[in-house]
């Protein structure tokens, strides 16, 4: 019994590590742009795709160069999934929210970009690669090692450890820095920042390397860990990750970090004690209480402003 | 140093300025005093170089800043290249700051050594003592008058040479108002340039060397404060007779 609890918490920190690499990047653009990027799912599952290609592509399997071992294949795929998929990132940024804009558009405008951008990613990818899946090479040893009853891998545990580490590092960058003090600022007040001579579009795409490249970074553990891609993938997890980002708070990073732990432990639970059909149900009731009892989630504040 | 030729500026189809012309030399005070709709505040948002739709679009005319025009400047550029500084009507100070870190921000685009950006964050605390007891809190928490001092401290901190306040007295009590046209007098002795733009002209031709009365997007009169103050139609219109 307790090691079946100890099981379900381990599942629950890896599961949950996902949703929280994901709702960071939800977090983080909200938190500057007031934009819920919907596009933030998919740019999850390009991620995907891209470490896909970039670990066939390092191991030799396309013939282009000779394979590397696993481990020097690992250490490069990390920066440059994290690279390319912010680069994707940016590039949404740069064709479909920055001329909106420029024009002053009202924010439901760009949300439904967003919602289009994303179908756009997905769709775009049925037809370059088509709708059969992909299955992702092994990297790791994915021995069992068995813990007082407790089943795990190294990559269960390196998700975990990465998932805390990003959200360290990503909270560093937004309260100790000057970009994430920029960053602050944006989201309190768009119209002041150029005034302390910052370039408002300058943080914003930093803003979208640093939510899309850790949206890869998930993308490649993800299919590390999960081998099978498909072109659908991030829709259906990038929504409870935003899910997951509201009932946290949205806007603040703790409150995305712990929104993902807390969607992944109540999936989780749901299934050790209920048939698994239910655990959407069970689990979305759950989180629709806690937004019912406080409706700016679990670490957000009201607005406020003063005039 | 400072000058606007001709400038007409629209907001879609409507037209806020018709031909606004002024000066503001090296070392000067001046005033643009009018009523409220005047045109004033697009102005100063004209040149700044804002983005619409702070900043209406320039149509015809010219802004120069020692000699070159600056219409093609982003404005981040305006404050970091050419050092003009916007202190804005509201303040606009960045509430979910502190008062330490509104200050440090206004240091981004600064290429030189902290140990400067120290040595003016010592000036500023010294001009305005109170936000040096605040410095931890976050800004949304101060006073009126606090948090115009932190609006001013912020545009000193990016090292401007140019600083246009629009509406500083609004809404704070006079003996604040005072203090704070002392400290920037002050400042202006110092070699700081400023524009002010005012409602209250009063204070406004008491504060300025030069002014220059706006009225529906045009300027309608101009002198030195003691030439306006004596001009009965500026006494009527805007001194209360």
């Amino acid at each position: 019994m307790i090691e079946s609890l100890f099981q379900n918490i381990l599942n629950a920190l890896q599961w949950g590590s996902f949703y929280s690499l994901i709702a960071l990047g939800y977090c983080l653009v909200y938190g500057v742009l007031l934009l819920i990027n919907f596009a933030h799912g998919d740019i999850f599952m390009v991620g995907a795709y891209i470490s896909f290609f970039v670990v066939t592509f390092l191991l030799g399997n396309f013939g282009l160069i000779p394979g590397l071992p696993h481990w020097a294949v690992l250490a490069l795929a990390v920066p440059l999934v994290m690279i390319l998929t912010a680069g994707v990132g940016v590039t949404l940024e740069r064709i479909a929210y920055r001329p909106l804009r420029r024009k002053g558009a009202h924010r439901l405008y760009v949300v439904i970009t967003a919602l289009m951008c994303g179908l756009i990613l997905e769709n775009g990818n049925l037809a370059l690669l088509g709708a059969s899946r992909r299955n992702f090479p092994a990297l790791v040893d994915e021995t069992v090692i068995t813990v007082g009853g407790v089943n795990m891998t190294v990559l269960k545990l390196a998700v975990i450890v990465v998932a805390v580490l990003s959200f360290l590092f990503l909270r560093k960058v937004v309260v100790k820095t000057k970009i994430g003090m920029a960053m602050r600022a944006i989201s309190y007040d768009k119209f002041a920042v150029p005034l302390m001579g910052i370039p408002v579009d300058t943080v914003i795409v930093f803003t979208f390397v640093l939510g899309s490249g850790f949206a890869g970074l998930a993308g490649l553990l993800f299919a590390m860990t999960y081998p099978v891609l498909d072109p659908y993938m991030g829709a259906m997890i990038g929504w409870k990750a935003f899910i997951a980002a509201v009932v946290g708070g949205i806007g603040s990073i703790r409150g995305a970090f712990a929104g993902g732990f807390l969607l992944g432990f109540v999936e989780i639970m749901v299934v050790a004690f209920f048939p698994s059909t239910f655990r959407d149900l069970i689990a979305f009731t759950i989180l629709l209480l806690i937004l019912w009892r406080k409706p700016t989630g679990l670490f957000g504040v009201a607005r406020r402003t003063k005039i | 140093m400072l000058s606007v030729e001709n400038l007409h500026v629209r907001y879609g189809n409507i037209e806020a300025l018709h031909g606004v012309s002024f000066t503001l030399e090296r070392g000067e005070i001046v005033t643009l005093i009018g009523a409220n709709g005047a045109g004033k505040t697009t102005t100063l948002h004209s040149i700044m170089r804002l983005p619409p739709p702070e900043a209406p679009r320039v149509t015809q005319g010219d802004i120069r800043f020692e000699g070159a025009s600056i219409l093609g400047v982003e404005p981040h550029d305006v404050v970091r290249r050419l050092g003009i500084g916007l202190v804005p009507e509201g303040r606009r100070i960045f509430g979910n700051l502190t008062v330490q870190e509104n200050l440090t921000l206004a240091t981004y685009a600064r290429k030189d050594d902290s140990a400067a950006v120290q040595q003016d964050l010592g000036r500023v605390f010294e001009l305005f003592p109170r936000l040096k007891e605040r410095q931890r809190q976050l800004a949304d928490s101060l006073s009126g008058g606090e948090q115009q001092m932190l609006a001013v401290g912020r545009a000193l901190m990016s090292r401007c040479e140019v600083i246009l306040l629009d509406e500083p007295s609004m809404g704070l009590a006079p003996l604040l108002m005072f203090d704070m046209f002392r400290t920037l007098k002050h400042l202006n002795e110092e070699g700081l340039t400023i524009l002010v733009v005012e409602q209250n002209a009063k204070v406004a031709l008491d504060f300025a060397h030069r002014g220059y009365v706006m009225d529906t997007g045009a300027i309608v009169a101009e002198g030195t404060s003691a030439e306006l103050r004596a001009d009965p139609s500026v006494k009527k219109a805007y001194l209360g007779g």
